[in-house]
This record gives C-alpha cells, sequence and structure tokens, in this order.
C-alpha cells in the first residue's frame, strides 16, 4: 500500500468506511501485536489490546490528518492503552509513567525459532533472551523486537513509530547494550 | 563527527543500512579505535546470537479472525452507546415524573419537596459538569501527549 493509496482509504474510513478501515487493520495488525507485546509481555493480552487500540483509532479517526502516516499517530493510542493496562494489572497507581515503561517487562517473552534449521538453537538459549527482553525498559524491547526479532528494515522501523533513522540507530545502540550486559547477567557469554 | 555518533553508525553498519559513504567513514573510524572495533565485534555475536529467533506469533487463524474480532468490538461499542442513550432518556423520563409529582404536591412535606429539589438540581449540575469535559476532551486529541 503506498502512502497515497493509505491516505486515500484513510479519508474512506473517516467517512465511516469499515470495509476500508479492514485494510488498515490488515496493514498493521502485527506490528500493532509486536509493539503491545514490547510493553505487556503476554500474547494474549498484546493481541486484546491491539484491537481495543484499533477500535479507539477508528473513533477518533476524524481528527487524524490524513497526509500524515498512521502509524505513528496510532502507536501513541497502542502505547496509552498498554500503559493504562500495566497501572491497572500491577495496580503501581503511585508510580509515574516512566517507572512503569522501566518495568513493565515481568513477563518474559516467547521465542521460536525462524525457521526449522534454526530450531537447532536451544530452547533454553531462547528462554534466556526471552527472559532478559522482558527485563530490558520497553523502549529497548520494542525497538530489539522490530529489528533483531522480526527483522524490520531501518525505514520501516523509522516509519513505524514516527521517528528519525538516526534516532533508530542510537535507540538501536543503547537497546543491543542493555540487552547484552542483561544476557552477560543471566551468564550467556558471546 | 563525535565518538558517540559513530556508536550510532556501527548499528547502520552492522545490519548494512548505510551508504557507502557512511560505511567507508565507520571503517575509517574503527581501524583507528580499538573499543569500537572490540563493540563491534561483540554487537555482531549478539547478531548471530538472535538471527535464528523469530518472535512466536499467534497461529494463522488466528490473524484471519483478527479483523472480525475487530469488527465486533466496532458493533458492540455503538450498541452499548444507543443502550446507555435509552437508558438515560426512558430514566430521565421516570425520574422527571416522579419528582415532579413530588415536588409540586402541597401535600408532601416541604423539607421532602426540597429534598427532591435539590437532588435534581444536584444531578444536573454534576450531568452537565461531565457532559462539558467530555466534550473538551473529545476536541482536543488525548494521544498527544505520548512521547514515542
Amino acid at each position: 500500500m503506498r502512502p497515497t493509496d493509505e491516505a486515500s482509504i484513510i479519508e474512506r474510513c473517516q467517512k465511516g468506511d469499515k470495509e476500508a478501515f479492514a485494510l488498515i487493520v490488515k496493514k498493521y495488525m502485527k506490528p500493532a501485536y509486536y509493539v503491545a507485546l514490547s510493553y505487556v509481555g503476554r500474547e494474549d493480552d498484546a493481541l486484546d489490546l491491539s484491537q481495543d487500540a484499533f477500535v479507539n483509532a477508528f473513533r477518533h479517526l476524524k481528527r487524524f490528518d490524513s497526509t500524515r502516516s498512521f502509524f505513528p499517530w496510532f502507536y501513541s493510542i497502542l502505547k496509552n492503552l498498554c500503559m493504562n493496562h500495566l497501572v491497572r494489572v500491577r495496580r503501581h497507581k503511585e508510580d509515574s509513567l516512566d517507572q512503569m515503561e522501566e518495568e513493565c517487562g515481568q513477563v518474559p517473552i516467547a521465542i521460536a525459532a525462524a525457521d526449522p534449521e534454526a530450531a537447532m538453537v536451544s530452547q533454553d538459549l531462547r528462554e534466556k533472551v526471552g527472559a532478559a527482553l522482558a527485563r530490558l525498559k520497553a523502549k529497548d524491547r520494542e525497538i530489539l523486537i522490530l529489528q533483531h526479532l522480526q527483522d524490520l528494515s531501518y525505514r520501516e522501523i523509522a516509519d513505524l513509530l514516527g521517528i528519525p533513522i538516526g534516532t533508530v540507530m542510537s535507540r538501536l545502540y543503547a537497546a543491543r547494550h542493555a540487552l547484552r550486559r542483561e544476557l552477560e547477567r543471566m551468564g550467556v557469554s558471546n | 563527527m563525535s565518538h558517540d555518533t559513530y556508536k550510532d553508525l556501527m548499528m547502520g553498519y552492522l545490519d548494512g543500512e548505510l551508504t557507502e559513504l557512511e560505511a567507508q567513514r565507520v571503517e575509517q573510524h574503527l581501524e583507528g579505535c580499538a573499543e569500537c572495533r572490540e563493540e563491534l565485534e561483540s554487537f555482531r555475536k549478539l547478531k548471530e546470537m538472535t538471527q535464528p529467533m523469530r518472535l512466536a506469533m499467534p497461529d494463522d487463524a488466528y490473524w484471519e479472525r483478527y479483523w472480525s474480532s475487530v469488527y465486533n468490538r466496532l458493533e458492540r461499542r455503538a450498541g452499548w452507546i444507543l443502550l446507555s442513550i435509552g437508558l438515560i432518556a426512558v430514566t430521565s423520563y421516570y425520574v422527571y415524573q416522579l419528582a415532579a409529582r413530588l415536588v409540586l404536591n402541597p401535600g408532601v412535606a416541604t423539607p421532602v419537596r426540597f429534598g427532591v429539589a435539590a437532588l435534581i438540581i444536584g444531578l444536573c449540575t454534576l450531568f452537565v459538569s461531565v457532559l462539558r469535559e467530555r466534550i473538551v476532551l473529545l476536541r482536543s486529541d488525548k494521544y498527544k501527549r505520548i512521547r514515542r
């Protein structure tokens, strides 16, 4: 879907066209899931929250500038829902959003083998990487999930998150640094 | 270019995301910087370690049902809004009828009539206040304060 196509589809959605919105949902459902998972850790919660975010987005779409990219705007809605979910679940209402973002990864991220050949990688190592990811800040976990575990290009990540490519690189540097430190703490040396 | 900038660019170099010119600059920097060479090597090993790993995804059947699930939620929300409007209208009508009978009936004790009138005025004030707040929220983008 080219940006101009997306803009015209968004305009149809703004007029209440649900079939057009289905195209947007199908395009972004997986990235939405990855982002939600990077915040909440649990697969079922990530699916649930990503769907709720699409519902909220559709309701507020009239205020969205259709000449801009959809996902960065949608990302704000999704992130807001994820933070509210974490506040509800953990009942740490006195925590600030910054603290929540730093501490939210408590559930190990489920990691699978990329292909049958890669299944040779030990389950133990996959679990350790999943647990190490869960201990990172949500911001670090998010960029690692998109780049390492979903193999998106920098351009794709920049477009999804609405950040410059330079920021993708600096966030990736900080995130890889943090992941390496966590793995070392767990006895995994690379 | 600062040392920190090269550290960021090193990520692009590792992932093959730099232009030829940028890659050459990084290589020149690496030749003279042992710290960055060492760091690049450890990041390369980290990348190799996670290369055969992917995020565990829900099965395909779930993705096929994903849109219909979103659609159902959209419909359900519209249903709840209509139900709420209906309930508010019907309840308001009966509360008004009951209150009018009590307030306007001279047979009812004066304190009770004043109490009911105060109750109704209080409820109306609260309703208008909440409604005003909701309208202000609807006009502003509540997601703009969220940082990326």
